[in-house]
């Protein structure tokens, strides 16, 4: 017997990391006999080892808790997960479209940090009730006077609607069910009107092909329906429908309000994208939901095997983790320095090293990134137009450049106010400018910066961790192009441009960045039969140069009898190390040398 | 065809050595090993002879010629006392047959209780010896762990003569931790003076036999310890290849201007002192071997026995002796040339261009890339044939051609 909509409750959980958003979820999922304790794996949500680890939701999730409320009555609560780090905000965004109201988690020691603030603003922007829960009051350092006055302040929140509880101990968590119940709105729309369901993220089954998460907006959707997916067309007779509880639980009907999961047995994720609505072909609803913009990609990168015979296991590991995480793109390229891989775009830093990371992981690979970048736009000499490019090897000559505009960013920042002066010099130094600044409290700050991404992407947040002790938070937003002195740095050995290691940075950098790339490389690179000049140049001006003096000796001191095999096979060695070694020019560069100083940018 | 005889005893140990060698107590006084060795290392020869009995037929015939040279290495040879060296030298002869003429060469440290008697030594049939003497810079020897003096090395050169042996050979080593290029000038001019015949100058090599897999119960090689890893480690960080360049093309240099030959990458002789029995090996002649870690070869398999000397022992003792462990490896054809190319290249007589220049061999654009590039250069044989050979430089860098050849 479904639960009628009057009684459905759809929600997300705003929180920043470690303000205890998993233990939350995990604390409604027992008392709501979803989970048994006992079968408590420390945090359900998070199926990924890779989240466990990162402590950290990547990809949205949901389950469907039923409660029995005060009033006696069983509701129908679908709790959307949404995922907690600065890079992932579009996801955030599509998880919220599908619900009607969110909990805000703050930490009652921390405060309200910057990412959470952004989330709750964009929760507003869609009309969603906010339920402000102040969590771990049982920290001897909790302080909820405090952060009460900062939601006050900051956010607009009447004090009396804050819900002060431990998810830990389960203090106050029967309260927030209650809260639920009572204060987020159930659903509208018809359940007989023709189905409109929206796809707010998906995986692939290689059972059951992309499995869509839907949340019926209007209509009502039966198991063996003819669906029709009405951006891309597809239409197939579903396979099975059903609701998280967290794993999947078929059931025979879902209808509007509700949250669930339609197996499509669609084989290409293209046919089945996040953002789509699922409509039947019985009775074909006219226009379909309001969309998702398509994720953007920010950050850039290449990813190659470091054995090239890699390759082809690379471009399927790609393809599959796409189907999961449809938020990255790529396409193939290739490299003299690195073969062939593929120029991959990522939400941000974070997201690229997840991508790199589950690639390794879950598909055994060894691969190496390029250094990360931005998309450029090139405006050309006599005005040819405008080029987009994210790959410095891709770069126009200097001739053909008219001016160049990089992505800017709006930077927020909650840091406690002793660390304004270090953060002020932290932004200004990497070409920020500060805009305003309000206090949350007495003692922390929201500070905001615009920035250049390219400056952003380097190892912005892992500075200002460090610089505050990991106090500091922070979120950003894209800022529109603006127009930047930018020099493309190549880097030369023996007078032939090495690919991958072209750089897009401002002038004032290019001389600094210059040495230290060819002093690094004069280390890296073994010596040759000749000399080897090593330079960093803008266009045909060298503004940094090394020189690899000529290999001197190479030779087998002694072989007699005893030796010749031992000597063969020593020389035999030496002839797979030269077979493996990258060729620029008629210089032998091995893999590693590229290796350790794409790494080194990556330390 | 040539023999060789490994001597696996020393009195003490060098730390970049990783010959076959057993020390201390087994080399010498009342628990030493040498006396079970000898009389193994005379089985073997024995197990090997009638081998080639029944395979060719007796010593010195037309079918089985006689050795042209015999090789006792180690190790340090000189340590077996003469009447041994006598009866094994008596017993090749008698098995193998010494050709007239042929060349007997002895390895022997420098010491004075390790040079051995010289007089005795050329009565047991001994007319080549090969000292290690490494260096002519004291400080140096203490730090290549050596026992002897520059004193001790001037004194076995001259004792060698004094006891009529016609050929003397030293062995010396450059690129050594703390070797500056004047210290290596001293010890060129130094060997010079004494009148040595044949100088073999190596680049000090601080291998890893158990990383190469050399050192199982089969292997050739015996384990490195500990002490010598720790120093070959140690001093591999002070190694370098420029000053060992310049070490090289001084010895060049020097030794030529003295009238030395450079008849191989790192052999130099006064004309007629070359070492015929190493001239077997790179020119890839059969050569027959006892003892253990000794390496023979007929021509289409590379044989060699293991490294352990308590086994070696066990299997060529009491009245059944049996052949000691070991491993075999053929050679097939590739392998052969590539082989025979490595090899002849070695040598100041370099490759004839008869074969490897035709287009159609796998040699030939390696060849070409390195007369381009001058690593190697052209030049007529004896018989007016188109040879090829490495230039000073193409000798020092000599592993960039014979790593293509492979």
């Amino acid at each position: 017997m479904p639960i009628p909509q009057a009684r459905l409750r759809n929600f997300s959980i705003i929180a920043h990391i470690d303000h205890g958003k998993t233990t939350l979820s995990d604390r409604l999922l027992e008392l709501t006999h979803t989970i048994e304790a006992r079968q408590m794996t420390s945090q359900v949500l998070d199926s990924m080892d890779l989240e466990r680890e990162h402590g950290i939701t990547i990809k949205a999730r949901a389950v469907r808790l039923e409660y029995t409320a005060g009033d006696g009555l069983t509701y129908g609560l679908n709790l959307i997960d949404t995922p907690g780090h600065v890079d992932f905000s579009y996801e955030v965004s599509r998880s919220l479209q599908a619900c009607e109201g969110a909990i805000l988690v703050v930490d009652a020691a921390q405060g309200i940090e910057a990412q959470t603030l952004a989330n709750v603003h964009l929760a507003l922007r869609e009309g969603l009730t906010i339920i402000p829960v102040l969590n771990k009051i049982d920290l001897p350092s909790a302080q909820p006077d405090v952060v009460i006055e900062e939601l006050e302040n900051v956010l607009a929140i009447p004090r009396e609607e804050v819900i002060l509880a431990s998810a830990k101990e389960g203090t106050g968590v029967p309260e927030i069910l209650e809260a639920i119940v009572a204060r987020i709105p159930p659903p509208k729309g018809s359940a007989d009107a023709p189905l409109r369901a929206l796809v707010f993220d998906s995986h692939y089954d290689p059972y059951k092909g992309v499995v869509c998460y839907i949340r019926l907006e209007e209509g009502t959707l039966h198991d063996h329906d003819v669906i029709r997916l009405m951006a891309s067309g597809a239409e197939t007779e579903l396979l099975e429908l059903g609701v998280f509880r967290p794993q999947l639980v078929p059931v025979n009907s879902l209808q509007a309000g509700e949250v669930g999961y339609v197996a499509t047995g669609l084989k290409n994720v293209r046919e089945a994208q996040v953002g789509d609505t699922v409509t039947t072909v019985a009775k074909p609803a006219a226009q379909p939901l309001p969309g998702y913009q398509e994720a953007k990609s920010l950050v850039f990168a290449g990813l190659y095997p470091v054995a090239g015979p890699d390759y082809p296991l690379l471009r399927d590991a790609l393809e599959k983790l796409h189907l999961n995480d449809a938020s990255f793109t790529f396409e193939p390229e290739s490299s003299v320095a690195l073969g062939f891989g593929f120029r991959c775009g990522f939400l941000g830093l974070l997201h690229m090293e997840i991508v790199q990371e589950r690639l390794e992981r879950e598909f055994d690979l060894d691969l190496i990134a390029s250094a990360p970048s931005v998309e450029y736009r090139v405006n050309l000499t006599a005005n040819r137009g405008q080029l987009v490019v994210d790959n410095p090897a891709r770069f126009p000559d200097v001739g053909e450049i008219e001016s160049i505009e990089e992505p800017w960013v709006k930077l927020g920042v909650v840091t406690p106010d002793r660390y304004i002066g270090s953060l002020m010099e932290l932004t200004t130094n990497r070409r920020g400018t500060f805009l305003t600044m309000e206090y949350l409290d007495p003692q922390r700050v929201h500070m905001h910066f615009e920035l250049p991404l390219a400056e952003l992407i380097v190892d912005y947040y892992d500075q200002l961790k460090t610089r505050t002790q990991g106090y500091a938070s922070m979120e950003y937003e894209e800022a529109g192009y603006r127009a930047a002195d930018l020099v493309k740095l190549d880097v030369l050995v023996n007078g032939e441009p090495v690919d991958a290691l072209s750089l897009i940075l401002h002038r004032d950098r290019a001389q600094a960045t210059g040495r230290a790339l060819t002093t690094q490389l004069r280390k890296l690179i073994p010596r040759q039969m000749f000399e080897v000049p090593i330079q960093a140049a803008i266009g045909s001006h060298v503004v940094a140069r090394e020189t690899l003096a000529a290999m001197r000796k190479n030779v087998l001191a002694k072989c007699y009898g005893g030796d010749i095999t031992r000597k063969r096979k020593l020389l035999e060695k030496q002839k797979e190390g030269k077979q493996r070694m990258k060729r620029v020019g008629s210089v032998e560069i091995p893999q590693e040398a590229f290796l350790a100083i794409l790494r080194m940018d990556e330390g | 065809m040539a023999l060789y005889l490994h001597v696996p005893f020393c009195v003490s140990l060098c730390p970049y050595c990783d010959f076959v060698v057993v020390a201390g107590a087994a080399a010498r006084g009342p628990a030493s090993r040498v006396g079970p060795f000898v009389e193994a290392l005379a089985a073997e020869l024995q197990l090997r002879a009638d081998a080639l009995d029944a395979a060719f037929g007796a010593p010195s015939s037309a079918s089985r010629p006689a050795l042209a040279s015999v090789y006792l290495g180690g190790g340090t040879p000189s340590l077996l006392p003469p009447d041994d060296v006598a009866r094994l030298l008596a017993l090749v002869d008698a098995r193998f047959g010494i050709g007239a003429g042929a060349e007997v060469t002895l390895e022997a440290n420098p010491g004075p209780d390790e040079r051995g008697d010289a007089w005795a030594l050329g009565q047991a049939g001994v007319n080549r010896l090969s000292l290690g003497a490494q260096a002519m810079d004291a400080a140096l020897l203490r730090r290549l762990g050596r026992r002897h003096t520059p004193d001790d090395v001037a004194d076995a050169v001259a004792g060698a003569r004094a006891g009529g042996i016609a050929s003397v050979s030293v062995d010396l080593l450059y690129d050594v931790p703390g070797q500056t290029l004047e210290s290596w000038a001293d010890t060129l001019d130094a060997v010079l003076g004494l009148g040595v015949d044949h100088v073999s100058a190596y680049a000090l090599t601080l291998d890893d036999p158990d990383a190469e897999g050399l050192t199982g119960p089969l292997g050739d090689h015996l384990p490195t310890r500990a002490g010598a890893r720790r120093w070959r480690q140690a001093a591999a960080r002070e190694q370098d290849d420029d000053r060992a360049a310049d070490q090289y093309r001084l010895a060049s240099a020097r030794l030529g201007a003295a009238g030395f030959r450079g008849y191989e990458i790192s052999n130099w002789a006064r004309p007629g002192y070359e070492s015929r029995h190493n001239l077997a090996y790179w020119r890839r002649l059969p050569h027959e071997a006892a003892g253990p870690g000794a390496h023979a070869f007929d021509g289409a398999v590379r044989r060699w026995n293991a490294a352990r000397l308590d086994r070696y022992v066990a299997a060529l003792s009491g009245t059944m002796p049996t052949l000691p462990p070991g491993g075999a490896e053929p050679v097939d054809a590739r392998t052969a040339a590539a082989e025979a190319a490595i090899l002849a290249l070695r040598l100041d007589t370099g490759l004839a261009l008869t074969d490897a220049s035709d287009p159609s061999s796998p040699l030939a654009p390696h060849l070409e890339w390195a007369l381009g590039s001058g690593l190697l250069e052209a030049f007529a044989g004896d018989r007016g044939e188109s040879r090829v050979r490495l230039t000073t430089d193409g000798r020092l860098l000599s592993n960039e051609l014979l790593a293509r050849l492979v």
